[in-house]
């Protein structure tokens, strides 16, 4: 019997020792708060159900012609379609960057010119460029992708361990073997944090176009939210290209591990 | 024959970007690319002289642009480091403060704060607070993540000899903690400005009556690429020195920390 007891009172310490009752308590705390100041009226603060209820509404009712998934997929589209851009253009470049000395020194000046520039000041001479179309947006997350792409691809050949190749050599593999045993799957880990890094900046690149000049997408939403006062469009909106942009870093990373299972984690 | 390759390779970097700057004016003054899409680096520089003194046609000269931008920025930075980085320690260090803050950092963290303009305008106006709500968010994330990876990557070894010693868990989260955590504090500050700044400019471009971002939208409004060009460069040539003011107070400061 006080073997059952020990270990009921070893529960119970665990549970409380862990940190979940924390992030229960805190969890429901937030929306508590959250929910109490919106019943207030204070800071124009729309209720937690009044959000969801939004959000169940828009996915029936098109704004603009358009559902919520329908809006959700604009913006992926344009994101989708500048990521990919970014990646086949930017992967290449930092590699030949890294690899050829003459290529580094013809583009290298140039790409560190452009380097500092936040993406998004790039808008509007995209939309001078392209108008407020798809094509601009699609500029402007191609911009905002390629840096962290070229950046982490160039970084990534550059500081392979050169004892690596030299192992390589002197257990008589050829080029071919150093390109494919060695220089890929030491830069892997390194060129996929770019992508990483480029996709969440694709996301912010894409919502911050649609803020300025555009008829769809989650960024028109909550700056339609904005125009006419309606906190509940602007939470909800919020709400979702939060999670959209959780999501599209979750499935980046099941991606990663699957591709690149001998990555060491730090 | 080395030597002229040698001499060949160090002066390429200086061609290329000569010819990139030529081959820009030359493609605008020959009209390839039309004068209502690009302006060529010439007429830049001009309006950059003109603008120095003269606040037409978007109502303030450049400097007092720059100056707005700036002030925003530095109030929400540093508003963001005097709540991120001492959040980021004590998550770090005491369970309790994880417990409580984790749930709601992870909730606003996948959040891009580009999104959240549309709310702080709803809620502060087009005015100065509005910016620095936007820019106390962008910063606090990246404070935040920082200071809690470079408390949790102590070495143990040395918290275990101070708890050999006697040291109390507060003595050892300021006398060990603290110190060990500090480059990546800094490596924060550099994100957290390069964050702050590109929300800045978003936050102008969406809506503002001065700033940076306001001329870039200015100049598209009047078809003027010169000045959206000439407001890109300065918010790039800005962001870049601030940029190397907080490498140099870092070096000044981890000077007997880093090996």
């Amino acid at each position: 019997m006080p073997v059952a007891d020990d270990s009921r009172t070893l529960t119970w310490q665990a549970i409380i020792s862990s940190n979940i009752i924390f992030y229960l308590i805190s969890t429901a705390t937030i929306f508590l708060v959250w929910d109490w100041i919106a019943s207030a009226g204070l800071l124009g603060m729309p209720r937690v159900l009044g959000v969801l209820q939004y959000l169940w509404a828009l996915t029936f009712d098109p704004l603009a012609g358009l559902g919520l998934f329908g809006h959700i997929w604009a913006s992926l589209h344009r994101v989708l379609l500048g990521f990919l851009l970014a990646v086949a253009i930017g992967v290449p470049l930092g590699f030949f960057m890294a690899m050829n000395p003459f290529i580094d020194a013809i583009v290298g000046p140039v790409f560190n010119l452009l380097k500092p520039m936040p993406p998004i000041a790039w808008i509007s001479l995209a939309i001078l460029w392209f108008g407020i179309g798809e094509q601009s947006k699609v500029f402007l997350i191609l911009i905002g992708a390629l840096i962290p792409c070229v950046i982490n691809s160039y970084n990534g050949i550059r500081l392979v361990d050169p004892g690596l190749y030299d192992v390589v050599r002197m257990l008589g593999g050829t080029k071919r073997d150093e390109a494919f045993q060695v220089m890929f799957p030491a830069s892997f880990p390194s060129i996929f944090a770019g992508i990483q890094l480029a996709l969440s900046m694709a996301w912010t690149c894409v919502v911050a176009a649609e803020l300025i000049a555009s008829r769809s997408g989650m960024g028109f939403i909550i700056i339609m939210g904005m125009n006419i006062s309606s906190s509940d469009q602007i939470f909800g909106g919020i709400v979702v290209i939060g999670l959209v942009g959780w999501l599209l870093s979750v499935l980046l990373a099941q991606l990663e591990r699957w591709l690149c299972p001998w990555k060491r984690e730090i | 024959m080395s030597s002229r390759r040698a001499f060949f390779m160090k002066i390429l970097p200086y061609l290329s970007l000569a010819s990139f700057f030529v081959g820009w004016q030359l493609a605008v003054d020959w009209g390839i690319i039309p004068r209502e899409l690009l302006a060529s680096p010439t007429q830049v520089i001009k309006l950059l002289i003109m603008k120095l003194t003269d606040p037409n046609p978007d109502g303030a000269v450049l400097l007092e642009h720059t100056w707005i931008s700036l002030q925003e920025a530095f109030i929400g930075y540093l508003l963001a480091l005097a709540i991120g980085l001492p959040l980021g320690l004590g998550m770090a260090w005491f369970r309790v403060v994880e417990g409580f803050a984790r749930p709601f950092f992870e909730m606003l963290r996948p959040v891009p704060p580009v999104a959240l303009i549309p709310l702080a305008i709803f809620w502060f106006g087009i005015g100065l607070s509005g910016k620095v709500f936007i820019i106390w968010v962008s910063g606090v994330v990246p404070c935040v993540i920082n200071a809690y990876v470079g408390v949790k990557m102590t070495n143990p070894t040395l918290i275990a000899m101070a708890r050999t010693y006697g040291a109390s868990d507060w003595g050892i989260f300021t006398k060990i903690c603290i110190p060990s955590a500090l480059p990546m504090v800094f490596g924060a500050l550099q994100i957290g400005l390069a964050y702050s700044w590109i929300s800045l400019v978003a936050a102008e471009l969406v809506a503002a009556n001065a700033g940076l971002g306001f001329l870039i939208t200015m100049g598209r409004r009047l078809v003027m690429p010169d000045m959206v060009l000439l407001g890109m460069f300065m918010v790039a040539i800005t962001g870049a020195i601030l940029g190397m003011v907080i490498k140099k107070i870092e070096n000044r400061l981890l000077a007997g920390i880093r090996r």
